[in-house]
């Protein structure tokens, strides 16, 4: 089953919650989520931890509407309609997944600016899962 | 195809690639090498055309020799070396297949599956097969709900007779069945044995509702991707609305993939859906994730497959008509796709195809029908670029012009895909293997969707939204 | 050196549901001059709030985020019962680990509890700086009409001796037992209210004036001192009751009155309402705030205006930022469908 534990969800609350990405030592690339080799040189796991600063452009978006939505989601679906989820590529250079939360549907777009924001992502055993989500910017 | 064709075709392929890099030259592909005579007008760097041809060559083979060099690049012949050259590996031949009927089967468990697809693979070797010869099973399964994740290759094994032997579980996702495939293959290219199954089994109607998107979403990026909130219909939907915004692909032809699927699916009396939609039902299908809607996705299928994979050595002793595997690839992604350079792209299949082209000396151009990996419509439509049977963002004119029907010049899914025929996760790769067992002799269960004079055909397995993808080319 | 303000933010959600909607559903809306009121988006709760105002505050002035020594966070509609709240904020904002961390949870007062929290912390740390975030969205039976005007909001201040926007002029406060009016059980997370009605309002209204007056009498300072004036918010009409009693003109209730359009915001009532009279308000002007909290304690404070800067966005724009829900929804959202 695709369980993500509590402890597995806490050891990336750097990135859920404050962007931390990693910069290449090597080849100055910044690799967001983390990575144990850098994906751009594939030579060097020699990283220096940076904040990145959450903005970015929408690169290509879903609307997941019903039946559409994995278990953890299916409440937000039901309760909130069918909500956006973007690859968004960041300032900084990486892509990321997420979703993109208070926007008008009509709104989102590709190329559309957003930034981040800290929301609830999906409650489990009644531990409230926080991390970022993207706002139109 | 001719064979002068077949070469002519893989001449302007090298054309092609050496051209990208606004080279001025003549090159010419014999079956292993490629020689190359710089054109009297050519102004290159020293060195240029060594590099370049090395790094061509270096891409679909584990080291590159030089057969010829003058020196001056003027004439310089460089072949590629592939791993199993000289190694004295045995050639492969599969000389039975069989499938269980695609669908829902209460009545059914993965026990009961498997033993369908093996009894119907056993009747199917022309000359009979004591199982007794049987040495190796490779069992494609994903997990079938969590009901036996450790041990189930020999659980399936046993309960068809087959105790005592190497027997292992394959899984990588919905590949886990082309994976399968190619583990027998290198099985019996080893020699350690020379009568291998390769087969897969799921079942996937038992579980409920929430269990099975709890199971069917392991198998992307569960940390970043799942908890964006996206299924694989999510993801691929991803890739589809990015393919659409960079290509002008239409949603029509997603549904077009769809209606094609599902008519031939129709001549499939083993298939899920044996029932022809028309394109207007298709794109008023209720959305699931836009850009996709209910018709572009595939079912939850139960269902097994099976083939037999043996030393094309003592293949005659099975059937004077055995199919020999002529190249095989597999190569691995970024599993979350956010991680890939390019969202389009399957680079996977771009390069475990690329693998299995070289390895049997041909290119797209040398295959004659194709099954790929159709999860979703869009997924049909990056095999038929990534494949490289049309450019990069011309998937859509390709179905539209009706070239992957079964009367098209590259007819692909025949046996109705995914989409309609089922996927059953770790049958599918197998499955995909028994479709074009029959093809290429000829033996399809309804003529209907026979792809008439096949020769050569190419099967195309991706597991998850391209974290693994393996290729075969299987060549009567 | 004196305390203050040195920055501050706001954040009301975007969803709006309409009294209208009441009136359909119920056949009445009870919350006096409400005439819409903010709603959480389903990914969002108090602290989600928290984080953003808190990001927007320190955004508004030249402090970063590791300076801060002191945090305090204030709500009545915490998502636990037990655990830290403050940690979650701290880490989005990127606060150190050492500063000092505070939750106030069991009074709609918690607000000016922890601005009064706050500044303490810099009287005996002259070089600190201390971030206070409030944010509430009050849940109640759908059945009781205490829950017609209940509404959605956030503000974050910082506090410190630099750059100030408005100092912080003083404090009063009263304290007493009390009991019957609006409380919440340990069982559950609904607000209750038995509905004695004029009992409740004495209680109201004697522990505000008395903070006020009693802050009043320690500056020296008298109504028409105050160019505006902030009371806590249930509905439109408890603060006017308040306000005249106290001998304050009505009108110096309007830059800092935000019921109207976001409903009751709890513990972050007064400092919504603060926040918008900041919004506007000029160079000099004196500014009192009084909040309430069941129980019942009631705090003053009184500032005074030293700065123009303004936060953005500011209370007017959030709250002219908004998509409308109908009444269905607006149960899916706050849970009241199970």
């Amino acid at each position: 089953m695709a369980h993500v534990s509590i402890p597995m969800y806490w050891r990336t609350i750097p990135q859920r919650y404050k962007m931390i990405g990693q910069k290449c030592k090597k080849c100055g690339s910044v690799n967001f989520p983390p990575k144990g080799v850098c994906k751009y040189c594939n030579e060097s796991s020699d990283f220096e931890d940076i904040g990145l600063s959450g903005k970015g452009t929408v690169h290509t978006f879903v609307m997941i509407g019903a039946g559409g939505a994995p278990p953890e989601f299916v409440e937000q679906e039901k309760a909130g309609g069918s909500y956006p989820v973007a690859i968004v590529e960041l300032e900084e250079g990486p892509k990321v997944i997420g979703q993109i939360a208070d926007a008008d549907p009509k709104q989102v777009g590709i190329g559309m600016k957003v930034s981040t924001e800290l929301r609830k992502v999906y409650n489990e055993e009644g531990v409230i899962r926080y991390g970022f989500k993207f706002v139109p910017d | 195809m001719p064979n002068a064709l077949n070469r002519a075709i893989r001449r302007s392929i090298a054309l092609y690639e050496i051209g990208k890099a606004g080279v001025s030259l003549i090159c010419h592909q014999s079956e292993r090498s490629f020689r190359c005579t710089l054109g009297a007008d050519a102004l290159v760097p020293n060195g240029y055309i060594r590099e370049l041809l090395f790094r061509h060559l270096s891409a679909q083979a584990s080291t590159t020799r030089v057969v010829r060099d003058s020196g001056d690049e003027s004439a310089l012949e460089l072949a590629p070396v592939y791993g199993n050259e000289g190694m004295n590996m045995k050639k492969v031949a599969i000389v039975g297949a069989g499938q269980s009927r695609y669908g829902d089967f209460p009545e059914k468990g993965i026990k009961e599956l498997f033993f369908e697809a093996y009894k119907d693979m056993v009747e199917s070797v022309d000359k009979g097969m004591d199982p007794k010869r049987i040495g190796a099973a490779y069992v494609g399964n994903l997990g079938s709900g969590g009901f036996q994740l450790g041990n189930m290759s020999a659980l399936v094994s046993e309960f068809v007779g087959l105790p005592y032997i190497h027997t292992v579980r394959v899984e990588n996702a919905c590949a886990s069945g082309g994976y399968a495939i190619i583990s027998a293959i290198m099985d019996v290219m080893s020699g350690a044995h020379d009568v291998v199954i390769a087969g897969g089994v799921e079942k996937m109607t038992d579980v409920s509702g929430t269990k099975q998107k709890y199971w069917l979403g392991v198998s992307g990026d569960t940390e970043f991707e799942r908890l964006a909130g996206t299924t694989f219909a999510g993801l691929y939907a991803l890739i589809a609305h990015r393919h659409m915004h960079q290509f002008g692909t239409k949603r029509e032809h997603l549904s077009m993939v769809a209606v094609k699927n599902h008519k031939n699916g129709a001549q499939n009396p083993k298939a899920q859906f044996q029932r022809e939609i028309t394109l207007d039902k298709a794109i008023k299908s209720p959305p699931v994730a836009y850009p996709l809607n209910l018709f572009d996705c595939c079912s939850t299928t139960d269902g097994a497959s099976s083939v037999l994979v043996c030393d094309a050595e003592i293949a005659k002793e099975f059937t004077d008509t055995p199919v020999f595997v002529a190249g095989f690839g597999t190569s691995s992604d970024y599993l979350a796709i956010h991680d890939r350079p390019e969202t389009v792209t399957l680079e996977g299949t771009k390069r475990a195809s690329k693998k299995a082209y070289d390895m049997a000396g041909l290119g797209p151009g040398g295959i004659d029908l194709a099954e790929v990996h159709d999860c979703f419509t869009i997924a049909e439509l990056l095999a038929y670029e990534d494949l490289g049977f049309c450019e990069k963002g011309k998937a859509g004119q390709f179905i539209e012009d009706g070239r992957s029907q079964i009367d098209g010049d590259m007819p692909v899914n025949a046996s109705g895909g995914l989409k309609s025929k089922g996927h059953p996760i770790g049958s599918t790769g197998t499955g995909q293997a028994y479709e074009m067992f029959n093809q290429l002799r000829g033996t399809v269960q309804k003529p209907t969707r026979q792809v008439k004079g096949a020769e050569t055909g190419l099967v195309h397995n991706v597991g998850g939204s391209g974290g693994t993808v393996a290729v075969s080319i299987l060549r009567r | 050196m004196a305390v203050g303000i040195s920055g501050y933010g706001v954040a009301v959600p975007r969803l709006r549901v309409k009294k209208e909607e009441y009136a359909k559903a119920w056949g009445s809306f009870r919350a006096a001059g409400v005439k819409e009121k903010a709603v959480m988006g389903f990914d969002e709760d108090v602290l989600t709030m928290a984080a953003k105002v808190s990001r927007r505050a320190l955004s508004s002035v030249p402090i970063s985020a590791d300076r801060i020594t002191r945090f305090a966070f204030a709500s009545t509609s915490a998502p636990y019962g037990e655990k830290l709240l403050s940690g979650t904020i701290i880490t989005n904002i990127g606060a150190p680990s050492d500063a000092f961390v505070s939750d106030h949870t069991t009074s709609s007062r918690a607000g000016t509890e922890a601005v009064i929290a706050g500044m303490e912390h810099l009287r005996s740390n002259p070089e600190g700086c201390t971030v206070v975030s409030a944010a509430d969205a009050p849940k109640a039976s759908m059945w009781k009409s205490i829950e017609h005007g209940l509404g959605a909001g956030a503000a974050g201040f910082v506090l410190s001796k630099e750059n100030l926007i408005a100092e912080i002029e003083g404090h009063a406060s009263f304290a007493c037992e009390h009991f019957g009016e609006r409380f919440k059980s340990n069982s559950e997370d609904l607000i209750q209210d038995l509905e004695v009605r004029k009992f409740a309002q004495s209680s109201f209204v004697g522990a505000t004036t008395k903070a006020a007056t009693n802050l009043m009498t320690s500056l020296k300072s008298k109504p028409d001192d105050y160019a505006h004036i902030v009371i806590q918010q249930p509905d439109a009409r408890m603060p006017a009751t308040i306000a005249k009693k106290l001998g304050f003109d009505p009108e110096k209730l309007v830059k800092g009155s935000v019921v109207s359009e976001m409903g009751d915001i709890g513990a972050a009532s007064t400092l919504v309402g603060l926040a918008a009279a900041l919004d506007s308000a000029q160079m000099g002007e004196k500014i009192l705030v009084v909040s309430y909290g069941s129980g019942a304690a009631s705090d003053a404070i009184s500032l005074k205006v030293v700065g123009e800067r303004r936060a953005s966005p500011s209370v007017r724009t959030e709250i002219e930022r908004k998509e409308y829900i109908d009444y269905i929804q607006y149960l899916k959202l706050k849970g009241a469908i199970r």
